[in-house]
């Protein structure tokens, strides 16, 4: 089953599976299985920005005027976040890209995969700002405990999927040893590690990110490192695309709207799905702790912060079909939501960027009655 | 056809909302003081998904989230009927 950059069979499109079926040949949208990724790429598109676009050389003042700790809050969250985006900027592609089998949907892994480096190069633009010297910072990203941590719950599950899906494009489903080690490849073993993977980057995309966002703004609520929390608006209103793209694709195959097989799979690894979010959610309260060790900041605690997180949890769970798990039903930080209103986000001071509008903005239905008011 | 629908919210509030006025039915529960959960207000985070156990709504925007069965978006829909809602 070699991969094929242009698969040489004919195909119908609106018969393959998301995943697994025959490789992608024609890149067409004219017709589509699932159109709602399509809608995902336009509106994606539309967002588009660039760090530069937004000056942060405010921030270096205010930086120097914050406190030991909430310094090491700060720093650790831009950590944290260049980590969770360096593999997002790659990972859907190598995991996803050879198995996906319906171009609307390919093309949605590219558009998603390629906002995620325009993410990570706003990191650099904004630590750049701040340090004569970031290197310290990020050669801390893969020595620093906390964050290693992380890093591997993170990438296993796509780490696995690449391997074995490289095990089945050389040399087809069968028992192979690799480095003295059996590997049992089948596609339904395939499938599920496919199924674990999208859930384990469902609940990265739907909590991991939010501490760190309510950290940046809690310092935006105090008028403080105001470039920064620009630049995070913009990339939460990304990530709430991105979230949104995993949770069709697992309510897709829940309802067995796409590969009847994936619907058993939901259903037989259901309760390890639910162990995948519920220690993001865990990890997520640990760094909360992390962040918090040295001391708090003003409007922000340890315990807000994890109330938070036990919030946004119970949302993003019941949308994939979990029951809520937490108490927390009412959101303990109510000004979380004017930084994540989409067309709040501003991304020049001039210019309000309105979504719709960006959409649709050529008209080319223009009749010579609407230039009557024109005179000479 | 009058446009004018009620609006149950959790067995106990009762709203009455005229459809053809434009707001979504986020707007008229933020209205009514009942504080509903929102991110994006567009259609595409699902923060505003409330149970529908009751009655239809009409989509004013198309949503990019995942409606499951006997959900919908507050933020980007009216009532189309009465309708009864849980949030």
């Amino acid at each position: 089953m070699s991969y094929s950059t242009f698969n040489k069979n004919q195909i119908n499109p609106l018969k393959e599976p998301m995943f697994f079926g025959n490789s992608v040949n024609v890149a067409r949208y004219d017709q589509q299985k699932h159109s709602v990724f399509e809608k995902l790429i336009e509106k994606q598109i539309s967002f588009f920005w660039r760090p530069e676009e937004v000056d942060v050389s405010r921030d270096r003042v205010d930086f120097q005027a914050l406190t030991e700790s909430e310094k090491h809050i700060f720093i650790s969250n831009l950590k944290y976040q260049t980590l969770l985006d360096s593999v997002q900027g790659r990972s859907p592609n190598i995991a996803l890209l050879p198995i996906v089998s319906i171009p609307e949907l390919e093309t949605w892994i590219e558009t998603w995969s390629f906002f995620e480096t325009i993410h990570s190069r706003s990191y650099t633009h904004i630590l750049r700002n701040l340090f004569t010297d970031p290197s310290e910072v990020f050669e801390d990203i893969v020595i620093n405990e906390e964050i290693q941590k992380r890093a591997n719950d993170i990438s296993k599950y796509y780490d696995d999927l690449i391997f074995y899906t490289q095990l089945w494009q050389t040399h087809g489903e069968g028992e192979w040893e690799v480095d003295g080690e059996k590997h049992t490849v089948n596609m339904r073993e395939l499938k599920k590690k496919l199924f674990l993977c999208i859930n384990s980057v469902n609940a990265l995309e739907a909590v991991r990110f939010y501490v760190s966002f309510a950290c940046t703004f809690a310092f935006a609520e105090r008028d403080l490192m105001e470039g920064n929390s620009k630049i995070i608006r913009l990339i939460a209103r990304d990530e709430n695309l991105h979230l949104v793209s995993t949770q069709q694709i697992i309510n897709l195959w829940q309802y067995g709207q796409d590969d009847p097989e994936m619907k058993e799979i939901a259903e037989e690894l259901r309760e390890e799905a639910l162990q995948i979010f519920m220690n993001a959610v865990e990890q997520e309260k640990q760094w909360a702790h992390y962040l918090f060790r040295n001391g708090s900041m003003i409007g922000l605690n340890e315990e807000m912060l994890c109330q938070y997180v036990e919030y946004i949890a119970n949302m993003r769970m019941e949308a994939i079909g979990f029951d809520a798990p937490f108490k927390q039903r009412s959101n303990p930080l109510p000004w979380m939501n004017k930084y994540l209103v989409s067309d709040n986000v501003q991304v020049a001071p001039q210019e309000a960027e309105i979504t719709s509008y960006l959409v649709g903005q050529i008209d080319s239905e223009v009749s010579a009655s609407d230039l009557g008011d024109f005179e000479l | 056809m009058s446009q004018v629908f009620k609006v149950k919210v959790n067995g106990q509030h009762e709203l009455t909302v005229d459809a053809s006025q434009g707001n979504t039915l986020l707007e008229t529960l933020e209205q009514a003081g009942l504080e509903p959960h929102y991110h994006c207000r567009n259609g595409f985070c699902g923060a505003c998904r409330v149970q529908l156990t009751a009655g239809d709504v009409t989509y004013i925007n198309d949503p990019l989230a995942f409606i499951r069965p006997g959900d919908c978006l507050a933020c980007c829909c009216v009532p189309a009927s009465d309708i009864e809602i849980n949030q």
